[in-house]
């Protein structure tokens, strides 16, 4: 194995709402096209496995200095990753990843949500992050913010309907994801305030 | 939908991320149970099904086949399709984190074993020795819905 | 396989197709064979040790076979075989892939029944039951089978086209305050979180609320 080429550097892990990826420095070779490949090793491997490591085909071999390892990264443990980079025959020494990644550490970001009075009905969309994620809902007529309501939603592939309101009224509401798998919360989304249809409510 | 499993054994509450481990498995379950052509013989449920065990032993059960498949079949199912390699990998550490979790009740001594369960997983081991290994590796991966049913 | 002589070709696509959980056994025809094909079924609880023939499905011409009975305990699994004949001709015995009838079977939709008021509208969902041997046999809910089973209903306001879900666990959801003497349409899916199951949704139930008074 002539192992000239240079392993890559700057080997890093971007994570953001349970989707990891994996990214390093290209290798500079004059006038071609140096290509990598791609290898993870779980704890279980480590610690039942012989220490093995297992190739991520859809990275092995590519082009690009980005590798979405997300499917492989499917357990809270601690994950090692490695990359090389070949040409031709030549490969370089692998590369490996400083330390762990845990899954644990993925930042999560406040959810994306629009609030909608319709009528006397309070209405959230919000936008689907994937089957690992749940959405804690916090809701209160204004005013009265030492009674607020929670809703946990997990399909939210639509409109939802949190609750009818009183006519008139000022509700708002605020959202966080909740990951259960890694067992946490993002921060809250910004609180969103709407208004119910006026006119003499029914039980008046 | 998440479909974690929130497991409450006494006062100990062991979250279990069950949806990824049954995506991975599905997605290689006919692969898997192609591999293990004998019909007449469970590992899981011979004689008795995973179902008629007591619920006071389930964490002792749920327990003892964590390490079972941590300690015993995972690293005898290698095969020569990679993504089915990948997506042991996957639900072998997904067992690993979860028999971490369910450690924690075992310590303090929430999952207590009683005659029942002894019984029942001694007749899993001796299942499990019956065949060579690989073959009982296999067969154990295979009944892994079993279990999955079993548990949620 | 074998000796094209006195073999026949196999039976292909061996499979159990399930709604409900009952659990029917299908099959297509050896290739390239017209009528006059008959079959034989058998059948088995895996990690039991033999294999039981159905003697209701023997020497059939029909590619399908229902085994519902013989599968009906869904915490085991099964296999089925089947074996085609033709002019003194057989071929081998083709088995299913392992049936797990609990995370395999498809799920109707729910039975949608809406009532209203000038202001409100009622939705009563049911859940289907479990496919039965006869109508004697004592009713099982799909409920009963799936504890974790929860719904998704979509109420169609049909003025203002907007669509809002609820996500509810228990059977009935009474939602207020709508506007008199307009047109809900109503329809709803099953969803069974673990294992993972979705029905389709039910086609939809429209009904106005009152005028007014």
């Amino acid at each position: 194995e002539d192992a000239s080429l240079p392993a890559p550097q700057n080997i890093s892990i971007l994570s953001t709402n349970m989707k990891h990826f994996l990214t390093w420095t290209p290798v500079m070779v004059q006038g071609e096209t140096v290509r990598y490949s791609v290898e993870f090793q779980g704890e279980y491997e480590r610690v039942y496995g012989g220490e093995s490591w297992i190739p991520i085909s859809e990275c092995s071999p590519i082009a690009a200095t980005v590798c979405n390892i997300t499917e492989d990264i499917s357990a809270t443990v601690a994950y090692r990753l490695r990359v090389r980079a070949q040409l031709g025959a030549r490969t370089s020494p692998w590369a490996t990843l400083k330390g762990f990644f845990n899954r644990i550490t993925t930042s999560l970001t406040p959810p994306v949500m629009k609030v909608i009075a319709d009528g006397y009905h309070l209405l959230v969309e919000l936008e689907d992050m994937g089957p690992a994620f749940q959405f804690r809902v916090l809701y209160w007529k204004k005013g009265q913010e030492r009674r607020v309501q929670q809703k946990v939603l997990k399909e939210v592939s639509s409109v939802l309907h949190l609750d009818t309101m009183e006519a008139g009224a000022d509700y708002c509401v605020k959202a966080q994801t909740y990951v259960e798998a890694i067992n946490r919360s993002s921060s809250f989304s910004q609180t969103q305030c709407v208004r119910a249809q006026g006119g003499t409510p029914m039980w008046l | 939908t998440t479909g974690n499993k929130i497991f409450h054994f006494g006062a100990c509450r062991v979250s279990m991320s069950m949806a990824e481990i049954r995506a991975g498995f599905t997605a290689i379950k006919a692969n898997i149970q192609a591999r293990d052509p004998i019909r007449t013989l469970s590992i899981l449920s011979y004689p008795h099904s995973l179902h008629k065990v007591k619920s006071s032993d389930r964490c002792c059960i749920t327990h003892h086949l964590l390490n079972f498949y941590v300690g015993k079949v995972f690293k005898h199912c290698k095969t020569e399709d990679l993504y089915v390699n990948r997506k042991i990998s996957s639900i072998a550490n997904s067992f690993l984190s979860m028999k971490r979790k369910l450690g924690q009740c075992h310590e303090q001594n929430r999952c207590r074993c009683g005659q029942e369960s002894t019984e029942k997983l001694k007749q899993i081991l001796a299942n499990y020795e019956g065949l060579n290994v690989t073959s009982a590796a296999m067969k154990s991966l295979g009944e892994l819905d079993i279990l999955l049913d079993w548990m949620e | 396989s074998g000796d094209l002589y006195c073999s026949l070709l196999n039976p292909r696509n061996v499979r159990f197709e399930s709604v409900n959980m009952r659990n029917v056994l299908h099959w297509s025809a050896p290739e390239g064979t017209g009528n006059g094909v008959l079959y034989k079924v058998k059948y088995s609880v895996y990690g039991v040790g033999k294999w039981i023939r159905k003697p209701e499905c023997r020497n059939i011409n029909i590619t399908w076979c229902d085994l519902s009975s013989e599968t009906s305990d869904y915490e085991e699994q099964y296999y089925a075989s089947v074996k085609a004949f033709l002019n003194g001709m057989f071929s081998d015995w083709v088995e299913t892939t392992r049936f797990n009838p609990l995370t395999e079977t498809k799920i109707d939709p729910p039975i949608v029944s809406v009532s209203s008021t000038d202001k409100s509208i009622s939705i009563t969902l049911t859940a289907p039951e479990k496919w039965k041997r006869s109508p004697e046999e004592e009713s099982i809910s799909l409920l009963q089978v799936y504890p974790g089973l929860q719904y998704n209903v979509s109420v169609l306001n049909k003025k203002t086209k907007k669509r809002w879900f609820f996500s509810i666990s228990n059977h009935t959801l009474v939602v207020p305050w709508l506007e008199p003497g307009t047109a809900y349409c109503v329809s709803a899916q099953i969803h069974v979180p673990a294992p993972l199951l979705d029905s389709g949704f039910s086609k939809e139930h429209c009904i106005a609320t009152l005028k007014d008074k």
